[in-house]
């Protein structure tokens, strides 16, 4: 949520696990991005396009997360 | 020529139940969304503040209530502005001041002005583009003609509508009796994907930087929908050739059409890929009922969708940016000798963010106002997906780090204007008369 936050410029008290993609003006394509590539360097892992195209909301890039991690 | 809210009626009168517009699963047939639009125009009509010419900011979501807010503004004899719903309060505010004046020349040419798009100026102050509803309808019957749409058309929108891009699309899917499907934006390439099984698109516009996002996110996915996809429009920036040959490959039966052109002459040329298989460094011929002529090496358009004016610029002002009859893109360029136009390089200096177009100026001014920064100058930095996207130079005054300059930014500009590059350096590069050289630092970096 912290970094959703970040990328986004708004409160972490905004965001929720249900957050989505447009919820927040700067959660666009490009925000998007940022927020996958900002998550693959502080876990270390890589996304690949079929992890990134099913991330709609905070929630799935949480479960994304876990998912890379248990591999 | 009907305008495009007559066409709109006469295709609510032939196709009453015909589906025109999908927004979140409700469907708009065009005897509704007729309906609809007359509503808004009775209810502005019967606003004791309203009149004839009135200026009328609209927040340009693509939403169903933004298109009837849109069609019943014209249809009430208003000028729409419409202006990204994320618009900074400085720019909104600018905006308003300025469509708020007076229009102070030529008041009869009032009568016949449907739109004033604003885009970024040169100096970094946002420029009305004035359009006509003469300029839009002839706009939209030569992309349509160009494209080849029909009343069979199921169009995805995922474009801004706060740009002449995505607007021209519902101009155009409209008034030819299709289905425009409003899907806001590319971000969740999941739902793209589900939109095109669920509604059976048959076609939708993409600026480059779509694409590239597209394929990040989705890799070859896209050619599930070779037979599918009737047309896509590409535009606003450029497109590798590259990439255009892969679209080519995947999509073999696709009309891709990439056209060039302004918000001041809405696509101007156009260049489908497998027609230009052989040209496509170019960006083709000029579109249906354009001229386009080279004048003292500059790209220069001739057509019944010029605008002829900016909302109250001086007709003098103005004349500046027509050579006769041609309007000056501001690109240079040269033409073989077949009519294949190519692009030289832009003679305005502008920051071109997956088709959004930023001053440097408008940036500068920013980062200027921070009492650490001495000066600054900002430039355009190579992206895989946005094609573009600025890089800031600063020279400091004081120590001050990148995350307290963005801190100071964000709130003022946005986001796809905010620097992804900041770097330090001694001096600014300029020329005797003190303006920057951008070129110069584009070397440097």
């Amino acid at each position: 949520m912290q970094v959703v936050a970040e990328v986004c410029d708004v409160p972490v008290t905004e965001v929720t696990l249900n957050s989505a993609i447009g919820d927040f003006p700067a959660w666009d394509s490009m925000g998007q991005l940022a927020i996958l590539q900002r998550m693959e360097s502080e876990f270390d892992i890589m996304f690949e396009p079929e992890d990134m195209m099913e991330i709609e909301d905070v929630n799935d890039i949480v479960k994304a997360v876990e998912a890379k991690l248990e591999c | 020529m009907l305008t495009i809210e007559q066409q709109i009626e006469r295709n609510a009168q032939r196709m009453t139940e015909k589906v025109a517009l999908i927004c979140k699963d409700t469907e708009v047939s065009y005897g509704e969304l007729w309906e609809r639009c007359c509503e808004e125009a009775k209810r502005l009509q019967e606003d004791a503040s309203f009149y004839k010419g009135k200026r009328v900011i609209l927040a340009a979501a693509g939403n169903a209530e933004f298109v009837y807010q849109y069609f019943g503004t014209h249809l009430a004899g208003g000028i729409c502005v419409p202006i990204d719903p994320d618009t900074k309060e400085g720019r909104r505010d600018y905006i308003q001041s300025v469509v708020n004046e007076d229009f102070r020349f030529k008041i009869e040419d009032l009568d016949g002005i449907a739109d004033i798009m604003f885009t970024t100026g040169t100096t970094g102050a946002p420029k009305g583009v004035v359009l006509t509803h003469e300029n839009i309808a002839a706009s939209a019957r030569n992309i349509n003609a160009y494209i080849g749409n029909d009343a069979d058309d199921i169009e995805l929108l995922a474009l801004p509508v706060s740009h002449s891009f995505g607007l021209g699309r519902l101009r155009c899917v409209l008034s030819k009796g299709g289905t425009i499907v409003l899907l806001g934006t590319f971000a969740n390439v999941k739902r793209f994907f589900a939109a095109l099984d669920e509604y059976h698109v048959t076609g939708f516009g993409m600026v480059p930087a779509s694409w590239a996002y597209l394929k990040m996110m989705s890799r070859d996915k896209i050619r599930n929908y070779a037979d599918q996809l009737k047309y896509i429009e590409i535009g606003s920036s450029f497109m590798s050739i590259e990439d255009k040959k892969m679209l080519m490959e995947w999509l073999p039966s696709t009309r891709m059409c990439m056209h060039y052109g302004l918000t001041e002459a809405s696509r101007s040329a156009f260049m489908e890929f497998h027609e230009y298989a052989e040209n496509l460094s170019s960006i083709g011929k000029a579109a249906p009922n354009v001229d386009i002529r080279i004048i003292d090496g500059e790209i220069c358009v001739k057509g019944e969708h010029v605008t002829k004016s900016y909302w109250n610029e001086s007709p003098e002002r103005i004349a500046q940016d027509f050579h006769g009859d041609y309007f000056r893109t501001g690109d240079s360029g040269w033409m073989d000798e077949d009519g294949h136009i190519y692009i030289k390089g832009r003679i305005k200096e502008m920051i071109n963010v997956g088709g959004e177009k930023v001053s440097p100026m408008e940036v500068e001014d920013v980062l200027n106002a921070i009492p650490q920064i001495k000066e600054s100058a900002c430039c355009a930095m190579p992206d895989k997906v946005m094609g573009e996207v600025v890089e800031a130079f600063i020279v400091e005054k004081e120590p001050i780090t990148d995350a307290e300059i963005m801190e100071i930014i964000k709130p003022q500009l946005e986001n796809y204007k905010w620097p992804k590059k900041i770097q330090r350096i001694a001096e600014i590069p300029k020329t005797s008369s003190g303006k920057i050289q951008r070129l110069q630092l584009k070397v440097n970096s």
